[in-house]
């Protein structure tokens, strides 16, 4: 496969290129995720007075630590898809002029989100160490969970990056949507609170609920998420790439012309 | 029997032209009025093949079709009906630098923009050093590219796309780029290829290009096959069809006039071959006639006329006056003409302006200068050289001692 080559020199320049001339660089990468646990702990354990919710079985109550486990893959989930329409949408240039895969303008992106990613929870590893959770044993499976949730990022991205092009209204969605989106996912909630029904199964096992709630499992409670979740975040995953993957296929090669 | 190395078969192309495009999803939930648009074929029917080892030329006007074409052979565009066969590793070079990113240095950008024309990163390795030998950067390498000049940006594409060694390689004009020696450094790159049994198709307006290089060319005319076949004999046809398009708009007193304006000439014509209908344009190797029409508001004693022609490019190619002659009139007066005869013109083919001058007798004073009173193209005739402005007629012989 001769674009492999071009997959990785583009998902190198995606990452080579995002901090450039910022004296801070790579740093920002942190700080965003850090100002918002700032942020939303004073609102969730001073404004709101809320009580931690209680690992279980690893017994941790610490806010700041549930809200990045929750927070670092929305994150990657939400800049990811919005990145990769960015991405196609400003590679105009090059599908008028190149005959390339477009979907590794898509690939890119995912794949140094998805590194930026790996690289905070590892961080969010050693804070768990720190604060006493031993997430060690847990990683492999909390890997497995990522990469799951990546190809549900990715045929999401391929989804709408590829609608993007016909209708730029998509992108404009995608900022209302990841809104509601957030907040329909447990990160900065317990859904073991919340009271009204439909809203708890939403936040519980709506597709990005449900990958947030794998990884509170994981990194928070130190437990291997059920099997019933695991088998939904599987054909989640599964399903939305091939669907995606499908639909780009089927637009792209219509795209030089549309653009 | 040679073999094919692309074949296009019965192509159409047509785009959808909205009136107005906005691309929002009202206009998708309103349904009906995305239907408002005018249906625009830019390629009909169009089929040709081309062979292993040659040179193709595809000429046409602008909005012939040609870039549609080339999207469709490069594989960006699909075609509405018929398809594009491509036999052979292909590289379609339609825009230098394509992907250049201009924070990433000149090596990270040689390694980019090869990978996005195909290339594998170890056959890039292999060849980095020959494509910074290429652009002459090897001092610029590694600094963005954001700071090179537009000479440099230009070189480093174009040293890349040329390096990605494609059995077939398709060419939008490009081929003008960088300073005289990385142009002809870019021939000689496409001297090798077309040496080495490469396929080459060259998409351009510049006939000399297609002349000299091209084994077989089509041409485009309005999305259609107009012709397909030798090159020189298309060029002459669709130079004449773009000549005789604009002769009917050419007028022969466009020009800047300055002088005291004792006497002026008024117009100027040019008769060909003894013919008596002015014309603008003639073959090399044919005999000309210019017709100068003065008119002298008072009488002038002993003015010289003096004609000259200039090549567009800003070359004097010849500049006669009657004095040279000995062709002095005593005194002019009212309204008359001055004919002036060339026999045999040895210019070769281009487009010219004719000057026309009068002046006192000591060729001091300027009573009439009009620049550009006439504007003549030449197009090819016998002689035919491939280079210069005009023939000496050359006699060539080669012997062994």
């Amino acid at each position: 496969m001769a674009h492999r080559n071009l997959l990785y020199l583009l998902s190198l320049k995606e990452l080579r290129t995002r901090y450039k001339k910022s004296v801070l660089g790579w740093a920002w990468s942190l700080f965003n995720p850090l100002s918002q646990m700032l942020i939303f702990s004073v609102i969730f354990l001073y404004v709101f007075k809320q009580t931690p919710p209680i690992g279980d079985p690893s017994g941790l109550q610490n806010f700041p630590m549930y809200f990045l486990a929750g927070l670092l893959p929305f994150n990657f989930f939400q800049i990811a898809v919005s990145v990769s329409m960015g991405s196609v949408q400003g590679g105009a240039g090059l599908i008028k002029k190149v005959q390339f895969p477009h979907e590794h303008l898509v690939f890119s992106v995912i794949i140094a989100q998805f590194v930026t990613l790996m690289i905070e929870l590892t961080i969010l590893t050693v804070a768990m160490l720190l604060v006493g959770n031993n997430v060690l044993p847990w990683l492999p499976a909390a890997l497995m969970v990522m990469v799951l949730f990546g190809l549900f990022a990715t045929g999401l991205a391929l989804l709408l990056s590829a609608a993007n092009v016909f209708y730029h209204d998509v992108n404009y969605l995608w900022g209302i949507v990841s809104q509601i989106l957030f907040y329909a996912t447990p990160v900065i909630y317990d859904p073991a609170t919340l009271s009204f029904k439909p809203l708890q199964i939403i936040a519980n096992y709506g597709p990005t609920g449900s990958f947030i709630t794998a990884s509170h499992n994981l990194f928070y409670d130190l437990r291997i998420p059920g099997a019933g979740r695991l088998a939904q975040l599987v054909v989640l995953g599964v399903g939305t790439f091939a669907l995606g993957a499908w639909i780009f296929d089927r637009l792209s090669p219509r795209f030089a012309e549309e653009m | 029997m040679s073999n094919l190395a692309l074949t296009v078969e019965h192509v159409t192309k047509s785009f959808r032209i909205h009136s107005e495009k906005t691309n929002s999803l009202k206009q998708l939930i309103a349904g009906k009025k995305r239907n408002r648009f005018e249906e625009f074929t830019a390629l009909r029917d169009v089929s040709f093949d081309v062979r292993e080892g040659e040179v193709f030329g595809v000429i046409g006007q602008n909005g012939s079709g040609k870039s549609t074409l080339l999207k469709c052979m490069a594989g960006i565009l699909q075609p509405n009906e018929g398809r594009v066969q491509v036999n052979k590793r292909m590289s379609a070079l339609l825009e230098l630098g394509a992907g250049f990113h201009p924070e990433l240095s000149g090596r990270d950008n040689v390694f980019l923009n090869a990978a996005i024309l195909g290339m594998s990163r170890r056959a890039i390795a292999g060849r980095f050093d020959e494509i910074v030998d290429f652009a002459g950067l090897e001092s610029f390498i590694d600094a963005p590219v954001k700071t090179y000049s537009t000479g440099m940006y230009v070189r480093l594409a174009f040293a890349v796309a040329i390096n990605v060694d494609p059995q077939l390689l398709i060419i939008d004009e490009i081929l003008a780029v960088g300073d005289v020696t990385f142009q002809q450094k870019c021939m000689e790159k496409f001297v090798d290829f077309r040496n080495e049994g490469r396929t080459i198709i060259l998409v351009t307006h510049a006939m000399n290009s297609v002349k000299d290089m091209c084994d077989r060319a089509v041409w485009l005319k309005y999305g259609e096959v107009a012709g397909e076949g030798d090159p020189a004999e298309l060029v002459d046809e669709y130079t004449e069809m773009m000549l005789g398009g604009r002769d009917s708009d050419r007028d022969g007193g466009t020009g800047i006039r300055r002088g005291s304006g004792e006497v002026q000439v008024e117009r100027i014509e040019m008769f060909v071959n003894g013919g008596e209908a002015a014309v603008k344009r003639f073959r090399t190797g044919d005999s000309i006639r210019f017709r100068m029409h003065y008119t002298a508001r008072q009488r002038t004693p002993k003015p010289i006329f003096e004609i000259s022609i200039e090549h567009l490019g800003g070359a004097l190619v010849t500049a006669p006056c009657t004095r040279d002659v000995g062709l002095i009139p005593q005194i002019v007066s009212g309204s008359g003409h001055v004919d002036v005869e060339f026999e045999n013109v040895p210019l070769l083919p281009g487009t010219y302006d004719i000057n026309t001058g009068v002046t006192d007798f000591n060729r001091q004073h300027a009573i009439d200068h009009v620049k550009s009173a006439l504007r003549i193209d030449v197009m090819t005739g016998k002689p035919y050289e491939s280079g210069g402005l005009v023939t000496f007629r050359p006699a060539w012989s080669i012997d062994s001692d």
